[in-house]
């Protein structure tokens, strides 16, 4: 398999364990220091801003605390289209930006979109595996209803 | 006890007139448009936050009452407000939410105007010679503005008393933490609800919710006794905390040490919890490092607008703003573990009183103005009761 190959997979996995609730497959995707962050622009305050920030340790607190919390009900469906896969010199990283697209299917089969923007992922090869280092989501969509308690 | 026949059901609940609400007045459209006139076309409303307006010629827009206004800060520093409207034929003139101008000129046929709302100029006038339409009477519709702890109000009404009577002392505990130190506005995001104005704005004012968030269960609940909180209502249907709430972050997996690493804003400790509603329909809550203001406008019976900003201390080193931006996030935000708790409670009951399945809310909680008192709910009805001359539990 080459290397865009299997960066290509390794996204697309990320979306599957995460649509699946799979936690622990997902953190098993991400290498040890791994930076997880979800940012928006506002053109109300013409600035950036980050609404989630967490490290490896981090989510995988939130994730453990996921069962206690009043959820949204119902199912997301991340779709990435991935677009550019940049080697980094004199690394084994890569630089990956992927078109996001997340669905709402509610309990009655309803789907809607719920959310469109785009994975800045960092990725390399840690002990023979590639894996996620760090990954920016970088939000269009800024009206999230009633929001969320899982990333995208 | 056996469940209750459709007759019980739709008996008003055995408590006090003021105890309780009838589900009519989330879902009644003349209820509706009664509001729009007696309270939202009439009452002072925060518009934004000066820090929203930093320089000269900056502006702002945003939506009150089916209307867009722009507040924009004037080369002599003054925020005025207006309708968000060409005098010519009632384009609309700003649609970015937020930039700087000078002046504003209509896309339309090119009308121009300054920030004190003048029309600065009109495309060959001479054309108006003969019927008397001239600059000097085509100015913008100025909209009342007063500013407050940075904290910028509008009226659409005239004859509104001033703020400072509006506000009462509702916000005299907050003036050291709002102006203490320059705050400024680092978050900011908007929701369309699916529920009336009202029912977000009661996540704000119940305590008694805090059962529903497994954060509050495990970090506020228990770290003080209920009957040393104190609540507090005043005249024009404000209420909050009287005295400050205690949190105990160390309750909740990921938020130990919150508050080690970042000053608490002036007059605050890390643990402290704050809040005031301001009526009609907004809330200023602090946690001690970070604030919220949450502002609810009508867009129908069943839907509202919910802006939601986070503020900071203004020049604060980066490191202090990622911490505060993280207590923010803990909580608030899009992806907070609290705020899209609330939001499924507000919408939940807006499902159940669309149809009638739900007919009452209770806010009947009487624990002497401690605890989970629902005071401030019922303080809130009794102003929404006056300026509507409706009962809130039998509004039709």
């Amino acid at each position: 398999m080459s290397d865009n190959e299997a960066i290509r997979m390794l996204i697309a996995k990320s979306c599957l364990t995460l649509d699946d609730g799979d936690f622990s497959a997902y953190l098993a995707l991400c290498a040890p220091d791994y930076a997880y962050r979800i940012k928006a622009w506002s053109p109300e305050l013409r600035n950036d801003m980050i609404w989630l920030e967490h490290d490896r340790d981090g989510l995988a607190g939130l994730f453990a605390t996921l069962p206690e919390h009043l959820q949204r009900s119902g199912r997301l469906s991340r779709h990435v289209s991935t677009a550019t896969i940049e080697a980094r010199e004199n690394t084994e990283a890569y630089d990956v930006v992927s078109s996001l697209i997340v669905h709402h299917t509610d309990l009655d089969g309803r789907t809607q979109t719920l959310a469109v923007g785009r994975y800045k992922d960092t990725v390399a090869w840690v002990d023979g595996a590639i894996l996620l280092s760090a990954r920016e989501v970088a939000l269009e969509t800024r009206d999230l209803g009633i929001g969320l308690h899982v990333p995208l | 006890m056996s469940a209750r026949d459709k007759s019980s059901w739709e008996q008003t609940p055995g408590a006090p007139a003021g105890h309780f609400v009838s589900g009519l007045v989330y879902t009644d459209p003349d209820i509706y448009r009664d509001e729009s006139d007696k309270i939202f076309s009439n009452a002072w409303r925060f518009a934004c936050h000066a820090s929203e307006l930093p320089e000269a010629n900056d502006y702002r827009v945003f939506d009150h009452d089916g209307q867009s206004l722009v507040a924009m800060r004037g080369e002599d520093d003054v925020i005025r407000t207006f309708l968000n409207v060409c005098s010519h034929r009632g384009a609309k003139l700003l649609d970015q939410p937020s930039g700087n101008a000078k002046h504003v000129t209509c896309f339309y046929h090119r009308w121009t105007y300054d920030n004190h709302g003048q029309c600065t100029g009109i495309p060959r006038a001479s054309g108006y010679a003969s019927d008397g339409v001239k600059k000097e009477s085509m100015g913008l519709r100025e909209v009342r503005t007063d500013v407050l702890h940075d904290l910028v109000f509008i009226t659409l009404d005239g004859a509104t008393p001033p703020l400072e009577t509006f506000i009462g002392p509702a916000l005299d505990r907050f003036s050291e933490m709002l102006s203490g130190q320059p705050l400024e506005v680092f978050h900011y995001n908007q929701a369309v609800l699916e529920c009336n104005w009202k029912a977000w704005h009661e996540t704000n004012m119940d305590l008694y919710h805090e059962f529903m968030h497994v954060v509050l269960r495990q970090t506020q609940v228990n770290a003080m006794p209920m009957e040393d909180r104190k609540l507090i209502v005043f005249e024009g249907g404000h209420g909050g905390s009287g005295g400050d709430l205690k949190a105990a972050y160390d309750g909740y997996e990921g938020f130990a040490g919150r508050g080690d690493d970042v000053p608490p804003l002036a007059g605050m400790s890390a643990t402290d919890f704050r809040f005031i509603n301001l009526f009609p329909s907004t809330a200023i809550i602090s946690r001690g490092t970070v604030v919220r203001i949450d502002t609810v406008t009508p867009i129908g019976p069943d839907k509202a607008l919910l802006e939601m900003r986070g503020l900071g201390v203004q020049g604060e080193p980066d490191g202090h703003r990622r911490v505060r931006q993280k207590h923010h996030n803990q909580y608030w935000g899009p992806f907070g573990r609290n705020v899209p708790e609330d939001m499924v409670a507000a919408e939940s009951c807006a499902d159940s009183f669309r149809h009638q399945a739900g007919r009452y809310q209770i806010i009947a909680r009487d624990e002497k103005m401690a605890g989970q008192d629902d005071a401030i709910l019922r303080a809130f009805y009794a102003e929404w009761g006056r300026r509507l001359g409706r009962d809130p539990g039998a509004p039709v």
